[in-house]
């Protein structure tokens, strides 16, 4: 007689069917339930801001770290002072030998250019030291050795640039050979020690934030314990009893994100000079990196993430076996 | 098969408290019956058994010739769907219209909002309190808030409607006016169980009427003829 049941074959095998109105009676739930949301949010407008504010905290942290990091990454890449080898010779390497080694260098496509020092550039240089020039007159023989300085290419990194010292190492008339990469070793590490920290800073905020929201999803559950056992009574589900508290933890958690967003771009404001400064010595080009659309979406699809467990966090606690009666 | 029908259901609390003992009973499709009893005779665990609400200890409650206690989780719901509940405390929720509370089973059943309305005023004018609609029940007085209970109850048009103590905090005339309300819908053929203590008044409708004392069943007969003395024997039974 109602509309809300079955066909009768059905009704013979499964006296109580599932509703059949179907998806279009599910949307209209949705709706009801996201209207239902919006109004109770909005009365309780303090407490919401509050949990936005904690939850964009939260997120703010670990995704500015991140962004650093992406800039640091970037910033060694841009980098003008690249890293390099300095490779000595022996005082009697052949002239051959010599200039192999430095077409190896040329020609390998992690090397931006070799300069290369002969004996007598390098006694020039020292000479022009006036006084040290007699001490060396006492010398019968030039003691210095030749030498060349090759300089990475934009894009290789440290690995490039220990597989070029154990190539020329072992090259005939090398006597030595000098990596210098400790301003890169030192950003390298930095850029790991930040990525580190990103990560668990992310997962001790990521917890907390799960948390604030489990706790404000909590108390809005209680709030409203009587509507939802009448509710239970007449026959929701508890998917639908569920749902308006999943609506809040993705409203918490996707107002978190737009926190975050406007603090990362508050500090950014903040440091821009300095940062400016800082980085515009080592590249021209200055643009932070990694703060587009698409980090922006990643911030609120995690913030939003981060809501629904918080929320089902807090469901599975008060709702899981609600008493009705 | 009785579209109801409980097979030596006994209900044992974590105290020890055995609140219903090896109850047998079948309800007719269509029928009308009120459960009395002393206070703590059981009634409302009987009551709460039938809607689910908690699982006997042993026996079996069929509804529709299917073993409720065996109604997985995620079913229940629809089962509940099914029946029509009155409380003697309404629970109206107060922050909701008249007219929203006996809304409530429609919008979860997903109803279109052209429907709901429709339905929601047939119930309101049912219980006669259509001028209503748009007050918060605590503008009611406590018979209307019951009559929008049972609103509520009904506005799904079960084929089940139970009331447990639907008059506990009515007047004897207002009490009156109410269970006229659940014989009528009787009278539709809904199957109507009612719990009530108020043994001057039901001895006074047609229904059959089941008497719980200390859980068990004492009292189990059928009025049909209206007006006709009853038979006093049972009431004797008291303990
Ligand atoms: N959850 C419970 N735990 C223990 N005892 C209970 C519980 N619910 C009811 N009782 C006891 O079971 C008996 C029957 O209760 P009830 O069905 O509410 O009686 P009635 O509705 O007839 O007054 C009473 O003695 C009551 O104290
Ligand atoms: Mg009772």
């Amino acid at each position: 007689m109602s509309k809300s049941r079955g066909s009768k074959s059905k009704l013979s095998r499964d006296p109580w069917p599932r509703n059949r109105s179907g998806l279009a009676a599910g949307g209209r739930d949705h709706l009801r339930v996201a209207r239902e949301t919006l109004h109770f949010v909005s009365a309780r407008m303090g407490t919401s801001l509050l949990v936005w504010l904690l939850v964009g905290i939260a997120l703010a942290l670990p995704a500015g770290l991140f962004l650093l990091q992406v800039n640091l990454g970037a910033m060694t890449d841009a980098w003008d002072g690249r890293p390099g080898l300095s490779v000595y010779f022996q005082l009697d390497a052949s002239d051959p030998a010599i200039q192999e080694v430095v077409e190896t260098l040329r020609g390998d496509a992690s090397v931006h250019g070799v300069t290369f020092i002969s004996q007598a550039q390098a006694l020039a240089e020292f000479q022009s030291y006036a006084s040290l020039s007699d001490a060396l007159e006492l010398l019968d023989e030039n003691p210095l050795p030749a030498s060349a300085r090759a300089v990475l290419a934009g894009g290789s990194g440290l690995a490039d640039l220990q597989r070029l010292a154990d190539m020329v190492t072992s090259a005939p008339g090398v006597a030595e050979v000098s990596v210098e990469k400790t301003w890169l070793e030192r950003v390298t590490e930095i850029t790991r020690v930040i990525s580190r920290l990103g990560i668990m800073l992310g997962l001790l905020f990521g917890i907390g934030a799960v948390l604030v929201t489990a706790t404000s999803v909590r108390l809005a559950i209680e709030a409203r314990l009587e509507e939802l056992r009448v509710l239970k009574l007449v026959g929701a589900t508890d998917g639908q009893i569920r749902r308006p508290f999943l609506y809040f933890g993705v409203f918490y958690g996707l107002g978190g994100g737009l926190v975050a967003a406007m603090l990362i771009s508050l500090s950014l404001l903040v440091v821009e000079t300095p940062l400016t400064n800082l980085l515009g010595s080592y590249s021209q080009n200055l643009e932070l990196a990694g703060f587009d659309p698409s980090f922006l979406g990643v911030l609120f699809a995690i913030g939003g993430v981060l809501g629904v467990l918080g929320a089902l966090l807090a469901a599975r606690a008060r709702l899981g076996n609600l008493e009705i009666l | 098969m009785s579209q109801i029908e409980f097979h030596q259901v006994s209900k044992r609390f974590e105290n020890g408290h055995e609140a219903l003992r090896d109850i047998t009973a079948a309800f007719e499709e269509g029928s009308m019956t009120f459960l009395t009893g002393h206070s703590g005779a059981g009634k409302s665990t009987f009551l709460k058994l039938l809607l689910c609400l908690d699982r006997p200890t042993r026996g079996q409650i069929l509804v529709n010739g299917v073993n409720v206690a065996q109604i997985p989780p995620v079913r229940l719901a629809y089962y509940r769907q099914n029946l029509g509940a009155v409380f003697q405390d309404h629970h109206l929720l107060t922050h909701r219209t008249v007219f929203e509370n006996v809304a409530l089973p429609l919008r979860v059943v997903g109803l279109k909002e052209k429907d709901i309305g429709k339905r929601v005023r047939a119930a309101l004018s049912r219980v006669g309190l259509l001028s209503k609609e748009g007050l918060f029940p605590r503008y009611l007085s406590t018979g209307e808030q019951q009559r929008v209970g049972i609103a509520r109850a009904v506005v799904t048009r079960p084929k089940i409607l139970l009331a447990d103590e639907p008059t506990g905090n009515l007047d004897p005339a207002l009490s009156r006016d109410i269970m006229q309300l659940f014989e009528q819908f009787h009278q539709f053929g809904t199957t109507v169980i009612v719990a009530s203590h108020d043994r001057e008044l039901i001895e006074t409708m047609d229904a059959r009427i089941i008497e719980l004392s200390h859980g068990a069943v004492v009292r189990d007969e059928t009025e049909y003829a209206s007006g006709e003395v009853l038979s006093d024997e049972s009431h004797h039974v008291e303990v």
